[in-house]
């Protein structure tokens, strides 16, 4: 499933990287290629520490605490559960490469639908990693209050219209419906969880995701560090500023690369850095917030779980609000 | 996973050559992963990150450093088990060719290519209009002869009275920087300002004004001394540092300022 996109992120990103080196005039090569190489590895010396936080914390809660039991705590208020749902992540910390399966795991424990579909949309930003990476590329400010704000409020809100206008089996695949039919019944896992491993038995697993996920998730950033790197040093600034001090397209613009570029939500502040001095601040927003909620990778994985018709809801509703805040506050907020 | 092991496990037995290609693949993992640690200890050691970040987050080369070694060890120690257990087989979670080099890229990119700090063919051309709006001025209590470039701008930008500053003596260092549209005479002495890595590097500069900037090669990194005055640079009324001595100086330990 993940060999796909890679291929076609690769060779986008090939080719975007081949038609910017062709457009740049500057002078010698030897200069240009070293700036080049320093932006990138800017971008990915401060962004790999995070990523291998990120896989060992998902990695190490995924070994040692059963989320299950969760459910019972959800409270029964509808507004108040979904809230809480988006404030999961602070629990347990996953990005959006993780975050679907343990949706579907929670919604076949009961979970309801706008408490998940709030804590799919959120978790990947809120949680204290990404608090972590956001402050330190942007410092305290704006940006990472307004990245968390706008989150929250988009996640809760989208769980909302979930809460007040479907029924599970009208969204939901068959195989993650199943548990949730009988109100008062008792849900029958999917799977049955392997009982808690030892310490040491727990640790190599953690250890060894860890590894796994960071060759997984390490091309998405590289591939974005790259393009993201080879924007700075070869597109002339003109250029970036004609798209990116439009209030509207630079929005469109950023959203449309969050998607396509699918970089964990843990690192992509560093990737949003490049854009600050040539793009609005609601567009390096836009970035920040519909990115980990919606890109290819978490499409591909929202296809297994929701039926077709609920995905396209799950993009088109974050998009447009995200899309709506960002504009707006380009044109009425002097950051 | 147990059943899938074992006939994978066999048909490999069939064919050697395969089984070799499986296992060197298998072995780029860690060996990438050493890689990654090692380099970044590098960075560490020789001195490198600041040119790469600000050294606020050095902490977490730190990290990145032993957790990258940690993974190569333990995947290492797989791939070492699984042999002794006869099994050639580890499970890799498709990791393609093509995937592996992807990640091999940073390596690359860090060896191969000389690490050189952001200079001036990466200043954008708004350093030329003038005085790059930074932040407002913060209380300065200390000497002036002891600011950098951006405290002066910082200053600058937060008077309200720029005639105050003629006959001010500065004493700065930065490289020199240049654009067409420039006098002869004239050159800015620039520095470049992160707050976190080079994605996010401003360049800044005061305008300087010496009889020999004409034998100034760009990017030189040069000590200014000299004091302001008030002068049109770029369109705007501006401080000018007329130089007294320009030095030659080597490369900071800190190329960058941090905000």
């Amino acid at each position: 499933m993940n060999r796909v996109p890679i291929r076609l992120l690769a060779a986008f990103g090939i080719f975007a990287l081949l038609t910017l080196v062709s457009l740049s005039t500057d002078g010698d090569p030897a200069l240009v290629i070293g700036q080049f190489s320093t932006r990138f590895l800017g971008i990915f010396i401060e962004a790999a520490p995070f990523l291998l936080l990120g896989t060992l914390t998902s990695g190490l809660i995924e070994s040692f605490v059963t989320r299950d039991d969760l459910v019972r705590f959800v409270p029964k208020n509808r507004l108040l559960s979904t809230v809480m749902g988006a404030l999961l992540g602070f629990a347990f910390p996953v990005c959006e490469c993780g975050v679907v399966p343990v949706a579907r795991r929670l919604f076949s424990k009961g979970l309801p639908l706008s408490v998940g579909v709030a804590f799919l949309l959120a978790s990947p930003v809120i949680n204290p990693i990404v608090l972590l990476s956001t402050l330190t590329a942007f410092g305290f400010g704006p940006i990472l209050v307004g990245r968390f704000g706008i989150t929250l409020v988009v996640a809760v809100g989208v769980g909302l219209v979930f809460a007040l206008s479907a029924r599970p089996q009208d969204v939901l695949h068959a195989p993650a419906l199943v548990p949730i039919g009988g109100e008062s019944g008792e849900a029958i896992p999917l799977y049955v969880r392997t009982p808690r491993r030892s310490l040491r038995a727990g640790l190599q697993d953690a250890l060894r995701n860890a590894a796994d996920e960071f060759f997984e998730m390490g091309r998405y950033l590289i591939i974005g560090a790259l393009l993201a790197a080879g924007m700075q040093t070869f597109v002339p600034q003109d250029t970036l500023l004609s798209l990116g001090r439009g209030p509207v397209v630079s929005v469109a613009a950023m959203q449309a690369l969050a998607f396509v570029l699918s970089v964990c939500s843990t690192v992509d502040a560093f990737l949003a850095l490049a854009f600050v001095g040539t793009f609005t601040p609601g567009s390096i927003l836009a970035f920040l917030t519909f990115g980990p909620m919606v890109d290819i990778k978490s499409t591909l994985m929202f296809l297994s779980v929701f039926r077709r018709r609920t995905v396209l809801y799950l993009i088109l509703l974050p998009l447009l609000m995200t899309m709506l805040i960002a504009v707006w506050l380009n044109l009425n907020v002097a950051f | 996973m147990g059943a899938t092991d074992h006939t994978h496990a066999e048909e490999h037995s069939h064919e050697q050559g395969d089984v070799r290609k499986i296992t060197l693949q298998a072995w780029l993992k860690p060996a990438i992963l050493a890689g990654l640690g090692l380099y970044f200890n590098y960075n560490l050691a020789s001195g490198n990150l600041t040119n790469y970040i600000n050294v606020r987050f050095a902490w977490l080369s730190y990290l990145a450093t032993m957790l990258f070694l940690l993974l190569a060890a333990v995947t290492a120690y797989d791939l070492i088990n699984a042999r002794r257990q006869g099994s050639q087989h580890t499970h890799d979670h498709g990791l393609s060719w093509a995937g592996l080099v992807v990640v091999a890229i940073p390596l690359a990119l860090g060896t191969l290519i000389p690490s050189r700090p952001l200079g001036a063919n990466a200043v954008e051309g708004d350093l030329a209009s003038g005085i790059t709006a930074v932040g407002g001025a913060t209380a300065f209590t200390s000497d002036p002869l002891t600011w950098n470039v951006l405290d002066w701008l910082r200053a600058i930008n937060g008077s309200d009275d720029l005639s105050g500053f003629n006959g001010q003596q500065a004493d700065v260092v930065g490289f020199v920087y240049r654009a067409e549209t420039f006098p002869p005479t004239t050159f800015m002495v620039a520095r470049f300002v992160i707050s976190c890595c080079a994605a996010d590097a401003a360049a800044i500069g005061l305008p300087v004004i010496w009889d020999g900037a004409p034998e100034l090669a760009e990017d030189t990194w040069v000590r200014v001394r000299g004091a302001f005055e008030l002068g049109e640079f770029g369109g705007n009324l501006v401080p000018i540092l007329h130089a007294e001595t320009v030095e030659r100086v080597p490369e900071p330990e800190h190329p960058y300022l941090y905000p």
